[in-house]
Parts: structure tokens; sequence; C-alpha cells
């Protein structure tokens, strides 16, 4: 007994019971306090080195399939910033999900889309949601735009090399009026008018760019969005579902509509008839 | 002789435009064994004479009449090895079209095929026609068929004929024997008379050989079963 | 990626009460790319007689007018119509004759047989393995959400106003869970003295 004591023996079973348990779960939730502690590959030079773990034995590439289809829009003209963005999450060819919400909303002020990996785009949101937070507690104003998509493009930077996949446009309006940047995993961050991320970009920019001047009206502007978004989901096999619309006003952003794909193309076509009979 | 000069190839024609060496095959066939083969109307029967010129011959060991598929049977005139390549071809292009299609062949089909080896023997080089004239029966499509395939890779369908040695004599007979309604039994009885007709000697169920086809099949006769036949013959 | 999944598309077929259906998609895309939403995968090989051929679009060619001359050889020859089984069995023999370069089409023929009137179905792989059950049978690169559709919508003796009810739902709502088939379809119902031929209309994305 005496020994025991000595020893801390008695001490023992609390210990086994309880510390571990803490530690537990500091230990899963670590990626809250420090977002960048996320487990990389357990080598020297993950970046580098995890190449050679690309493959496999008979030299075929090993690949997590996920959802990497997408199309999403961002484009800024007088009336602010328009989002429009489909909700079809794949994996390889199956279709997951068609109700998709690829808009975050990170505050009232901002707002970001998601293209590639879902899980990333997602995650690296919701970090930076809190350091937008954090930032907003800390200065008793909002974050820039700028800032917070610098935020983004440094934090997915530290990861590069190592898989992430994901590009982003970040709306917002700050101080200095509307903004509209584009962040991607390859590091890129850049503020542009008019973005189209994803694999049905192309046929997006292709109704966009046509359709595209500064001084459009809101409505005029949200039916360009709109159609952008399901002429790609028309061609690209990866996009599709609902079309969904916001619209970022000095006031906050506004969600303007969801739309079905399906009724979207049989009302474009019903138009386009019209056109036709008109002539 | 002027057809002489003509009858060293059989792909060269006569002056007169014959091909000579057919006609010589023709005549092959003609003083072969007689057939017969007789359309019923619940089947069709072919016969011949399988006569041995010895007595020490084993009979009942190499046929005449054979069986090309379940449902299809062949006899012939003319020269017994010709005939036997022939039933070899016959089996083989039987087979294959069961494997493209899944499906028996057609009577039909059968014949114009043989039909078709047949005549490219009459076009080839370094080769001579067959000198065998056939008589093809079978069972398709609910109903009997039979056939006469020519050495020249003609082919007829018959009611009821006959081939080789007196075939004229044998085919005045059936024209006055025939009628539509036949039943097999009849016809078998038919065919044996007419191969009687021309028969020297004595006939038995050893030296004549029967095969019938039906809906059930085509199938050799056994000797038994032509000796009774042959009881009802006068 | 499987050269097979190559265009995309989805096809179905089903046997009801003395009558057989069969329906595929029309998308012709290469990969992700939507190309046309009007590419014929079924075609009528006799009054009674309909083949589909879902997989490689050039194949799909190809082989339908393959089988279009063997078979209208095969009914000059035999001066009768070619029925589903034996079309069947020649087209099987017709895929394993490249079984070492195949054709990538997985086909499906469906049809009466002219005698009859008998239903057939049957689907094989690309090397030509029949497979000639008594309910349904599927193709395509939905193939997977097909069976499952199928197997909970089908039942035995279906009209052909329920076939058809049957085969739609069983394809619409198969190749909306798939990326690359759908952008419409059409579906055939077979009877013994007509052949219905309706487009549905379904999602465009």
């Amino acid at each position: 007994m005496a020994l025991a004591e000595i020893c801390g023996m008695s001490d023992f079973d609390t210990f086994r019971r309880e510390a571990p348990f803490d530690n537990e779960i500091a230990k899963m939730s670590n990626n809250f306090t420090h977002n960048t502690l996320l487990s990389v590959p357990p080598y020297s030079n993950p970046a580098e080195n995890l190449a050679y773990f690309s493959k496999d034995e008979s030299g075929r590439d090993i690949k997590i399939k996920f959802d990497h289809g997408t199309t999403t829009l961002g484009f800024m003209y007088k009336g602010g910033v328009v989002l429009a963005v489909d909700s079809r999450a794949t994996g390889g060819q199956f279709i997951g999900s068609q109700t998709m919400k690829k808009i975050v909303e990170i505050n009232d002020f901002l707002l970001g889309t998601l293209a590639g990996g879902a899980a990333d785009c997602v995650y690296w949101d919701r970090v930076l949601a809190k350091q937008c937070r954090m930032y907003e507690l800390r200065n008793r104003e909002r974050i820039s735009v700028a800032a917070a998509s610098k935020l983004m493009a440094n934090m997915v930077y530290n990861y590069k090399g190592m898989g992430l996949s994901m590009g982003m446009m970040l709306a917002g309006w700050d101080k200095r009026g509307p903004q509209l940047y584009y962040v991607d995993s390859e590091g890129t961050r850049t503020p542009g008018k008019v973005f189209s991320v994803g694999s049905g970009s192309i046929y997006a920019f292709g109704v966009l760019d046509s359709g595209y001047k500064w001084d459009l009206t809101d409505e005029e502007a949200y039916d360009l969005g709109r159609r952008s978004i399901y002429h790609a989901t028309h061609r690209d096999a990866y996009s599709g579902g609902i079309v969904r619309v916001y619209h970022m006003k000095p006031t906050g952003w506004v969600h303007i509509d969801n739309n079905d794909c399906m009724d979207l193309h049989y009302k474009y076509q019903d138009e386009k008839l019209q056109e036709i009979n008109k002539v | 002789m002027a057809s002489e000069r003509y009858s060293f190839s059989l792909t060269t024609f006569s002056p007169s435009g014959k091909l000579v060496q057919i006609e010589y095959a023709l005549a092959a066939v003609a003083a072969g064994a007689p057939s017969v083969g007789i359309k019923a109307c619940n089947g069709v029967v072919i016969a011949t004479e399988n006569k041995h010129k010895s007595i020490l011959y084993d009979e009942h060991s190499v046929h005449k009449v054979e069986m090309i598929t379940k449902h299809i049977g062949m006899i012939y005139s003319g020269m017994g090895p010709d005939y036997r390549l022939l039933v070899k071809q016959a089996r083989k292009m039987a087979q294959k079209y069961f494997l493209t299609y899944r499906e028996p062949i057609p009577t039909v089909q059968l014949v114009q095929r043989v039909a078709a080896v047949m005549q490219e023997y009459t076009q080839s080089g370094g080769v001579r026609p067959f000198g065998v004239s056939l008589l093809i029966c079978g069972w398709d499509s609910g109903r009997p068929y039979l056939f006469q395939c020519d050495p020249s890779g003609a082919y007829f369908a018959w009611k009821a004929t006959a081939m080789g040695k007196n075939y004229i004599n044998g085919k005045t007979f059936l024209e006055k024997r025939y009628s539509e309604d036949l039943e097999l039994d009849d016809a078998v009885h038919t065919a044996i008379l007419t191969l009687k007709e021309s028969f020297e000697g004595q006939m038995t169920a050893d030296n004549i050989e029967v095969g019938i086809c039906d809906e059930s099949g085509f199938r050799r006769l056994e000797p038994s079963h032509v000796k009774d036949y042959l009881a009802n013959i006068p | 990626m499987s050269i097979l999944a190559y265009n995309g598309g989805a096809m179905v077929a089903m046997k009801g009460d003395k009558c057989v259906s069969i329906a595929s998609d029309k998308r012709f895309g290469i990969q992700a790319q939507t190309i046309a939403t009007n590419f014929q995968k079924i075609f009528e090989m006799g009054p009674h007689l309909y083949v589909g051929l879902p997989g490689l679009a050039t194949d799909t060619q190809t082989v339908m007018e393959k089988l279009r001359f063997r078979k209208n050889l095969y009914e000059l020859k035999e001066n009768r119509p070619m029925s589903p089984k034996v079309f069947s069995a020649m087209l099987s023999n017709m895929l394993y004759e490249n079984r070492f370069g195949p054709f990538f089409v997985e086909p499906i023929v469906a049809g009466l047989d002219p005698g009859t009137y008998e239903p057939y179905i049957c689907n094989m792989d690309l090397i030509g393995c029949p497979n000639q059950p008594n309910d349904f049978v599927v193709g395509g690169t939905a193939s997977s959400q097909l069976f499952g559709m199928c197997e909970s919508l089908w039942e035995p003796n279906l009209g052909p106003d329920d076939l058809f009810e049957t085969t739609s739902q069983a394809l619409i709502n198969a190749f909306d869970r798939d990326a690359i088939s759908g952008w419409g379809a059409v579906v055939y119902i077979i009877e013994k003295d007509k052949v219905t031929v309706r487009d549905l209309k379904t999602r465009m994305d």
C-alpha cells in the first residue's frame, strides 16, 4: 500500500481513465484550434515525396475518386457581384447528389463557391469562416475580401502538391466596394471581373462572355448567370441539377433563386420556338 | 470422235455448248445402283440397292443410307467414295449452320450447300466432277422434303423419283403409282416395289437399304424391319 | 476509364405479356462533353426484331451495319424472316469472331418470334456471351442503376401500356443517376400487330 502510494499508484486508475480521454479530444479536434495541424503524409518533405506513392506496383495512377465536375461562375457589374452555380456532385460517372450547395455563405458579406474536391472546399471554407469571424472580433470591423482571399490562398498553399483540389471564387462587399477573387489550390489568387470555374466553365464562358457588359440590370445579370450555368449543365455531363443564383449587394448577399435545370431547359426551348415562330 | 478433243479438260466447253465430263459423270450415275425416293404426306422414304458381289461380304457394315443431321438423310447412285466425301462435307455444313444460328439447318439450305460443292468440282482445275447423284430427304417446318443433287450442281425437288440403272423405268413406275395422300408406310412399300421393278435376282433385307424421315427425325430401317415390308410384297 | 464508357448510354429491354419493350437514352457524348442528343442506338432489324447497341458509338454503327448485312443475306438465302433467337446466335458468333480485338458494344436483342409471336429478350457482353432471362436485360454505363430499378419495378405479365410505363420509369430514374447517359430517351413497345415508338421528356443535364 505504502509503496503503491509512494509510487503514485493511487492515481494510476484515474490517469488511465481520464487523461487519455482528454488527450483524445484535443487530438481529434486540434485542427480547429490549429487548422494547419492536419495529418500530412508521415515522411519528410511530403509535397515532393508524395509523388513516389502516386502509382501502384503496376504503374497505374492511384487516385481517390471524388467530386470533380462542377460549373460555377461569378461576375461583377454595376449592381454588384452575381454568383451562379450548379448543384451536381459526382463520384466518377455516378451522380451522388443533385442538390449540393456549392455556394458557401461565409458571413453576411462574404460568399465562396466550391469547385474541385468537395471535402477540400467545404473544410477550408469552414476554416476561412472561422478566421474571418476571429478577425471581426479582434478588429471590430469586417475583414476585407482581399484579406480573406489571401488567408485562404496562404492556408492551402501550405499543402501545395499534396493533392488538395479546389478552385474557388470569393465574392464580397467591403469598404472598397464589391469584390471578386479567384483562389485555387495551386496557389493562384487573383481579383477579376468575370470568372468561371469547373469542368463546365468552358461552356459557361461561351454564354457569359457573349452576354456580359458592365451596365446590366439586376434581372439581366441574374438571367445571364442562370443561362450560362444552364448551358454548361446541358453540355457538361458532370454539371447539373439546380442552378442557384446569389447577388452580392452593398447590404450583403441575397439569394435570388433556385431553378431546376429540367424546368429551365423546357422554358428556354419554348422561348426559342416562340422566337422562331415570330419570324 | 470430235468430243474427245474437248474431253481433256472438264472446264472446256465443246462447240455444241456441252461440258462432256459432266455428261460422263451423269453416265456413271446412270450405270450405278438404282435408288428411289418418295415423299408421303407424313414423311419421306429413300431406298437403294446394296448388292454384294460375293457371299463373303459382311453386309450391314458399310451403309449407303446415311444420316446428315437428326432430321436429314441421304442416299446415292454412282460412286461410293465420292458419296462418302459429300456425306462428310454435308455433315460439316449442317453442324456449321447449327453453330452459327443455333437452329437445325433447313433441308433446302443443306441441299443448296451440297450442290454448291458439286458445282465447284465442275469449274475448278485439277479435279473431276463427282460421279454421284444424291437423294436428300428431310423434315423441317412441319413438312417433308425430297431433293436430288446431280454432279453438275443442279438440284431438283421431287415428290418421287428414281436414279441409277433403269431409272427411266423406275420413274414411269412411280408416275403410275404415286398419289398425293400417300402414307409413309405405303410409300416405303412403293419404294421397294420400284426397286424390285429392275432388281436382278432375289431381293432380301440384306441387299436393299431403306431410310425414312418424319416428324421424329431421320433413321435407317433395320434389316428386320425391311423384312416385314418385303413380306408384303408378292 | 473503360472504352465502353467513352460515349455513354443506357439501355433496357423487358418482357411483357405477348409484348416486349426496348428503350435507350439518346445521348452521344465524348466523355463529359455532350455532342448530340438525338443519337440512335436501337435499330429495327425486322418487323418484330430490334437490336440495341450501347457502348462505343463508332462500334454501335459498325456492328449494326454488319448485322444488317448478315441478316439480309440470310433472309435472301433462306427466303424467310430471321427470328430473334437466330439473330442473337448470329450476333454472338460475330462478336466472338473478334474475341481478341472486340467491338466495344454490349448488345441487347428484343423481339417476337415471327412464327409464334413469343416474346424474346437477350443481351450479351462485348465478346458475345449470351444471356436470355425471363424478365429484363440492361446495358450501358447506367447498368447498375438499371438493375436496381428493374429489380424493383418489373413484374410478370405486364400489358403493353404498363410495360411502357415500367420501362420508361426504370430507364429515366436509372440514367438520372448516371452522368454520361440521358438527354432524351426513346421507348419501343413491340406487339404482334403494332410497334409503338415514343420519345420521353427527360432531364437535359
